[in-house]
């Protein structure tokens, strides 16, 4: 299955990936009663395409609020992606912020901290 | 490991000694000589096997040190992680907080005048109710309607009509007393609610409020607005309705009184 599409719904982000694009995107607020089980397809689907592709990935994120286990997730999905980085591996992030909320554009600041891999944080003006 | 370790020096000088007295040919008879030479050969075994200690447990330190490193390590990456976790955290609970805080004022704001809504001031008529139930002290409850608001806004549009009621939401909440709350509540209805406070001095403000709107300019005509009172005490025991329908009362008779005036119930 190399492909993944997981509905959004008040608590849980909409995801969307695209094996042949290498690309995911993860939309919405995300609070979900187990983030390990919500976010371990997304966490495996990433693993095994930097594992059995070796074409670029992109990862886009307009991600307004998480609570603390996503954000947990989402520092395993950095990390993953800066090991990847490290073995040589084309991997960017792209995270969009709400130009409304500027708090979201720190916050994503905090994450790219430890991240050396290429990783955009920009208003997004869809 | 092919090479020996070199011995000291010493060592060195001894053992090149015995093996050379052991060959020498002029002893080979001598009693001390096979003695001697089993000396020798437990002695250098001992020499053997006191190296190879030394070598493994070496070794042992020094993987046990590269463990007890690499250990350290992932200990401080995983508390960086975690500062970080709850760094990250911290700051979409601090943001939501704010958010919730701004709803909450927002929830209790009526929008155009600025003044508490509805439900602010039936939070308030609980809280002082419950409170002149409790301390036995009552507090004294105004109705405000702006007299004649219909034809306000009717000559002079709801435009005009929505600035004089700011106007007048403004006035009434600078002329109540510190302590007291005043609200929105509806339309051009205002309430002031004053705490543990007796008639008569309720009377004085709500004269005082009464006047003040009386007296206020207004930019779009050379008239003046006034608004009616109806003032009642609460009774203690009885629910707020029961105290507003008893200021509506009294402001009804204001109104048929003439308007522009406090009438008491």
């Amino acid at each position: 299955m190399n492909a993944l599409t997981i509905e959004g719904s008040q608590s849980t982000p909409s995801i969307f990936a695209d094996w042949d694009l290498g690309r995911l995107i993860m939309r919405g607020d995300s609070y979900p009663e187990n983030s390990f089980e919500f976010f371990s397809p997304v966490i495996d689907w990433i693993e095994r395409y930097l594992t059995e592709s070796a074409a670029p990935f992109g990862l886009e994120l307009r991600l307004v609020y998480m609570n603390t286990s996503s954000v947990k997730a989402m520092m395993d999905i950095f990390d993953l992606l800066e090991d990847a980085h490290g073995r040589g591996r084309q991997v960017s992030v792209n995270w969009y912020y709400d130009p409304r909320n500027e708090r979201v554009l720190d916050l994503a600041d905090e994450f790219r901290e430890d991240c050396s891999f290429p990783f955009e944080i920009a208003a997004d003006e869809q | 490991m092919s090479s020996e370790p070199r011995p000291l020096h010493d060592d060195e000088a001894l053992i090149l000694r015995i093996e050379g007295l052991l060959a020498q040919a002029a002893y080979q008879d001598n009693p001390l000589r096979e003695p001697l030479a089993q000396l020798f050969e437990h002695s250098q075994g001992q020499r053997h096997r006191l190296e190879r200690l030394v070598r493994i447990s070496d070794g042992y330190q020094t993987a046990a040190r590269s463990d007890s490193q690499t250990l350290a390590e992932q200990y401080d990456r995983q508390l960086r992680r975690l500062e970080k976790l709850a760094r990250i955290s911290d700051r979409y609970q601090a943001s939501l907080r704010e958010m919730s805080e701004t709803l909450r004022e927002a929830s209790l704001q009526d929008q155009m005048t600025r003044l508490g809504n509805r439900r602010f001031l039936v939070d308030r008529l609980n809280a002082e109710t419950e409170r002149a139930n409790r301390k036995n002290a009552p507090y004294a409850l105004a109705m405000l309607d702006v007299d004649f608001f219909k034809a306000v806004n009717d000559s002079y549009g709801h435009g005009a009509g929505d600035q004089a009621l700011c106007k007048i939401a403004h006035c009434i909440q600078e002329h109540v007393r510190e302590y007291d709350h005043c609200g929105r509540w509806g339309g051009e209805e205002f309430l002031i609610i004053l705490p543990e406070t007796a008639l008569e001095s309720a009377r004085q403000v709500a004269e005082r409020v009464r006047h003040e709107i009386g007296t206020m300019r207004h930019d779009f005509f050379d008239g003046r607005i006034t608004a009616s009172l109806g003032l009642t005490l609460y009774l203690p025991g009885e629910t707020y309705s029961a105290t507003i329908s008893r200021a509506d009362m009294a402001l009804l008779r204001a109104k048929a009184a003439g308007r522009d005036r406090v009438e008491v119930a």
